[in-house]
């Protein structure tokens, strides 16, 4: 069904490739070159843009394997980034310790909180979960802002990432280390949906009962999806402690976790696409909404008060009820039809 | 003894607030299964039309108060007819997205029509707090406590008694079996967002009239019903227990650790442990339905 | 699928009526009356333009401050060049995105304007700046916050605070009380009650670095969330250490929950009650209702609306004009007066180093802007707040408030500006370490 007409598969090796002709790998070779060949004709700002979106990716894949394959609803994803970001900025800022070894730790003490938080998934389902990680997300804050390591309510500057000598102070270097690392977590998570695990998970996401019956460990998929997921966020945490610069805890809000939740729906969960179409949708939408007070306000000077100001969070709601009644499956489900519709034209059956 | 006393009646009254959110929260969910997201919405934007309807119109207290009922009831039934039936039979976390999409429009909308974005109520009532004993407590927490429930009795009687309530329940259990007895679903759906409407519109007003009118009332409502969730999601017993269990909690347990600990703020944390240690004894919450499973 | 495609319907048809009714908004909206014949005779403004970066939370959550400072700031900057021909006849070009109070965005759109070739940028809230400081300090683009943390400004880098801090506001307060309300003996009891963010612990901060040297024994310190339905309980704990004053660190409606509830304990009136800068407004009145909150004090750090100050009638002017809503709002103020601050600075840059340096926005503009503009400021604001004054060390620029007072429920000037001297945090490195690079 994914493959044009004419392409059959007589060996394993080329049912499993993902890349399966030299059109795939041609396109995808292009697109590679595309993305990084970026700082090249794109200013600060689009690269700005893009790092965001590249940050905001990594974090989404995460909660793509939690919530998309492995059907666990975790509405405190932000929290879990904090998590990230501040163990990053204490580890580098404070002890000066090198980035990747920050990096790294963000990951795991992220992780690791995360597998804290996701015990209750054990017995707990649905939205109950949720609800659990709701809590562990103000409870993360909370901590935040009451150790002194973290700065407290004042926040903590973060220094530049650095690799050996190397100091990433450009956007455009920045723009390459973010990328790099997020097509990594896609590739990453592209894979682990083929491996045993990701089976696991969707064994798990479709009918825990019935996965526990074939075999599956629950106690140990359940956490290592917890933790896999968190790893993430944490690595995303800690870019984004080194993008921004300054972290505090006010950053990390409940309505971000529930807007993460937002990308990974409307981008179609359980799948790799998914998360891409979902952040770059989000994200580009809330920055055209940064443009429409400047230009309501010049074009119409004598607006009513409220309406540069209403008007920009009317529209973002507006846009995603729309988006979720024409499209309640995600936006990679349509550009699946899209392919099929392209690669049948011009017969429809 | 005193700060005991001071503490349990300010945790009890201020649970019952809770409560309220939780209930509206409740009506929706036990009727269709949908987590409504925009809930914080809903109650910034019913606060702000009583405003309007009160201090900017200069209706009447009984008047504006109707009045509010009825656009909350219209509300519900616009919602519930353009975000949410368009969606019937799609997955359910899509519809708990539009609920998503829905709190960012009410969000603005608030502010398009109330650009001001802060505002004091009059004081609905008196402004003399009640002794009770050593402690005091204020008549608006004391008046919400008793309005929560009076709508806590009516609803209970409501679905246990009035047939569309029994039909509602029926629904929750099983939908293909209530569409096969002739029992129009949709209309049931519409009726419990009206009702969730309602119910959130009078918290609001309660809210805003201590509190005053702000953004924050948002996340106020995120907050609430995180909180009375521990009852279990279904169960308005669940919300009326939880509420005031989860005050008490907050407020007797921050009152004794604070000294001890010497860390601010603990109001604002124990709440969530709380409901951390609930759902791992008991995961469907306190008063929730157990569901059992097949394969 | 029927419904489906109704809604859909009604979808499309919504964006296109909002669309479609803004120009009819605009016309019907409240007319926008020319302000009076301008006094003197303009001329037009046609040298190359300057720019004046502006990131406003325009919408989101603090949109009740970010929205009437965003259109204080456009009027008074849409002033300047109508009527004053801008700055020595170059346009001031406002080059502004709305942050949304979104600290991502925040950090986007400091990039967007050093990329536009800002030649500096403000923000109204703390929270932005912290959000953009660092991209900007390691840049050297410089930046002014409206209402300021202790972080922004201290160790002192790019980035400039417009008016005095939250934690100002508390050494200001703790220094009129002492001369003129504090009659007993020995050290007055203190207890704070602070928002749990940067503009509560601010205060705390402040109060922390300055008890022993001010003579004031702290004898509870609690904190509050921005949503707030009851502080019964942490007040209880504040009325069993038995203040004699209580400092207010927050915003409007968790404050007047503080209050009321204190007045319900019996609390107050009784102990004296201050608050910071970013509570003491009409709104925090009308929340608590007029007899709670008589006799509370606050402090302020602009001027009020009617003030007889050279500023004044130009202000009015406009507002009623084009922003008539925000009549009264007090962040309406302090953001004109920013961009009169605005304007100053880039009159000094111009005059110091040419136009065209400036013109290229780029690392030599905003050094030229910093050394040249900010740095050399002694300008009085037209009275709508303090003078600001560059000094070495302290970013703060303007560095006065006055003491405020709620007297049959008007916001009323109990005292002269009074000067808010800088606070050593650096002398605190254990307490404080970000104070110290």
């Amino acid at each position: 069904m994914g493959l044009p007409c004419g392409t059959y598969n007589y060996s394993y090796a080329k049912d499993m490739a993902i890349l399966r002709t030299k059109t795939h790998w041609a396109l995808f070779i292009a697109l590679l070159i595309l993305v990084f060949t970026a700082p090249l004709y794109c200013d600060n700002y689009l690269l700005g843009v893009a790092n965001l979106m590249g940050i905001t990716l990594i974090a989404a894949v995460g909660l793509n394997i939690l919530l998309g394959y492995c059907g666990q609803l975790s509405i405190g994803h932000a929290g879990f980034i904090a998590v990230g970001a501040y163990t990053a900025a204490v580890l580098t800022g404070t002890f000066e310790l090198p980035f990747l070894v920050g990096l790294i730790c963000a990951g795991l003490m992220a992780g690791l909180v995360g597998l804290f938080f996701g015990i209750p998934s054990l017995k707990v389902k649905g939205f109950y979960l949720g609800i659990a990680t709701i809590a562990a997300q103000f409870i993360i804050i909370w901590f935040i802002n009451h150790l002194s390591i973290t700065g407290g309510f004042t926040g903590i500057a973060v220094p530049y990432a650095s690799i050996g000598g190397f100091v990433f102070d450009t956007e455009a270097s920045q723009f390459y280390l973010i990328m790099t690392i997020a097509v990594l977590c896609v590739f990453f998570a592209k894979n682990l949906a083929r491996t045993r695990i990701g089976r696991a998970f969707v064994a798990i996401r479709d009918n825990d009962l019935a996965a526990e019956v074939m075999g599956i460990n629950l106690f140990y998929y359940k956490l290592l999806a917890f933790f896999i997921g968190c790893f993430l966020a944490g690595i995303a945490g800690s870019l984004l402690a080194h993008w921004i610069g300054f972290m505090n805890a006010e950053q990390f809000s409940i309505s971000e976790s529930i807007l993460y939740i937002g990308m990974v729906i409307i981008g179609g969960m359980g799948s790799a696409l998914g998360p891409i179409l979902g952040v770059i949708f989000i994200r580009l939408l809330q920055q055209g909404m940064m443009f429409i007070a400047p230009m309501l306000e010049s074009a119409f000077p004598a607006l009513p008060a409220g309406f540069a100001s209403g008007i920009a969070p009317m529209l973002f709601g507006v846009v995603i009820v729309l988006f979720l009644v024409l499209e309640p499956r995600g936006l990679s489900h349509r550009w699946m039809l899209f392919k099929a519709s392209y690669r049948l034209w011009p017969f429809s059956y | 003894m005193a700060e005991f006393l001071q503490y349990s009646i300010t945790g009890v009254t201020v649970g019952m607030i809770y409560a309220l959110i939780g209930l509206s929260f409740a009506l929706i969910w036990k009727s269709s299964g949908v987590a409504n997201l925009a809930l914080g919405g809903l109650v910034l934007i019913f606060s702000w039309i009583f405003y309007a309807m009160l201090v900017q119109v200069g209706l009447p207290l009984w008047l504006s108060l109707i009045v509010v009922l009825i656009l909350a009831l219209a509300f519900g039934w616009l919602i519930e007819r353009f975000c949410l039936r368009p969606l019937i039979a799609q997955p359910i976390l899509s519809l708990i997205t539009v609920t998503l999409g829905l709190e960012f429009f009410l969000e603005g909308l608030a502010v398009f029509i109330w650009p001001e974005m802060v505002a004091g109520l009059p004081p609905l009532f008196p402004i003399e707090p009640l002794k009770i004993g050593p402690a005091v407590v204020s008549q608006a927490y004391v008046w919400a406590a008793v309005i929560s429930l009076i709508l806590f009795g009516i609803l209970t009687l409501y679905f246990r008694y009035h047939k569309m309530g029994i039909a509602m329940r029926a629904t929750a259990d099983d939908q293909l079996a209530v569409q096969a007895c002739g029992i129009p679903v949709t209309s049931i759906f519409s009726t419990s967002w009206m009702l969730a409407c309602v119910v959130s519109a009078i918290a609001g007003i309660l809210i805003s009239s201590i509190s005053g009118l702000t953004h924050g009332l948002v996340e106020t409502g995120l907050k609430a019903f995180s909180v009375v969730i521990l009852g279990g999601l279904d169960s308005f017993i669940g919300c009326i227990v939880a509420g005031p269990i989860i005050g008490l909690a907050e407020n007797l347990g921050s009152g004794w650790l604070t000294p001890i600990v010497g860390w601010g703020g603990l109001k604002d944390v124990i709440p969530f442990i709380i409901i951390i240690v609930v759902l791992f004894i008991k995961p469907y919450g306190l008063f929730g339905e157990v569901r059992i499973e097949r394969i | 699928m029927k419904s489906r495609k109704l809604l859909t319907l009604a979808g499309v048809i919504f964006l296109a009526l909002a669309l479609a009714v803004m120009p009819l908004m605009a016309a019907c909206g409240p007319a926008p009356e020319e302000p009076t014949t301008p006094t003197t005779p303009t001329t037009p403004a046609v040298k190359g333009p300057l720019k004046y970066g502006m990131s406003i939370c325009m919408t989101g959550v603090a949109a009740e401050k970010g929205s009437p400072m965003g259109h204080g700031k456009l009027d008074a900057i849409k002033y300047i060049n109508e009527e004053l021909g801008g700055i020595n006849g170059h346009p001031i070009e406002a080059i502004w995105y709305d942050n949304s109070y979104d600290a991502a965005k925040a950090a986007t759109i400091v990039k967007k304007m050093m990329s536009d070739g800002a030649l500096f940028f403000t923000t109204n809230s703390s929270k932005m700046m912290m959000a953009s400081q660092e991209i900007a300090n390691r840049a050297g683009f410089p930046g002014i916050a409206s209402f300021s943390s202790p972080i922004c400004t201290n160790p002192p880098q790019h980035i400039y605070a417009q008016m005095p801090d939250y934690g100002d506001d508390f050494a200001a307060f703790a220094n009129y009380y002492l001369a003129n309300i504090w009659k007993g003996e020995g050290k007055p009891k203190l207890a704070l009650h602070l928002l749990n963010n940067p503009t509560g612990s601010g205060s705390g901060d402040a109060a922390l670095c300055l008890a022993d040297e001010l003579g004031i024994e702290i004898v509870a310190t609690e904190e509050h969330t921005a949503t707030t339905i009851s502080e019964m309980e942490s007040m209880t704990r504040i009325k069993a250490a038995n203040p004699d004053v209580l400092f207010i660190g927050s915003t409007p409606a968790p404050s007047a929950v503080v209050i009321k509830n204190a007045y319900e304990l019996g609390l107050y009136p009784g102990v004296v009650i201050g608050c910071a800068h970013a509570s003491f407004t009409k709104a925090m009145v009308a929340i608590a209702g007029a007899d709670i909150v008589e006799g509370v004090y606050g402090v302020f750090p602009t001027c009020s609306w009617g003030e007889d100050v050279p500023g004044m009638a130009k202000m009015t002017e406009y507002c009623k004009a084009y922003h008539p809503k925000d009549y009264g709002n007090m962040d309406y103020i302090t953001s004109w007066a920013e961009a009169l601050v605005g304007a100053e600075i880039l009159r000094l840059a111009v005059e110091n180093c040419g136009y065209d340096k400036l013109a290229a926005g780029d690392a030599a503009a905003w050094e030229c802007v910093e050394k040249n503009g900010i740095q050399k400021l002694d300008y009085d604001v037209e009275g709508l707040h303090g003078p600001v004054k560059y000094t070495a060390g302290d970013n703060r620029l303007d560095k006065s408030v006055r003491v405020f007072q709620v007297v049959s429920g008007e916001i009323t000037a109990v005292s002269g500006w009074i000067d808010a001297p800088r606070i050593p945090y650096e002398n605190f490195p254990d307490k404080f370490p970000w104070a110290v690079k």
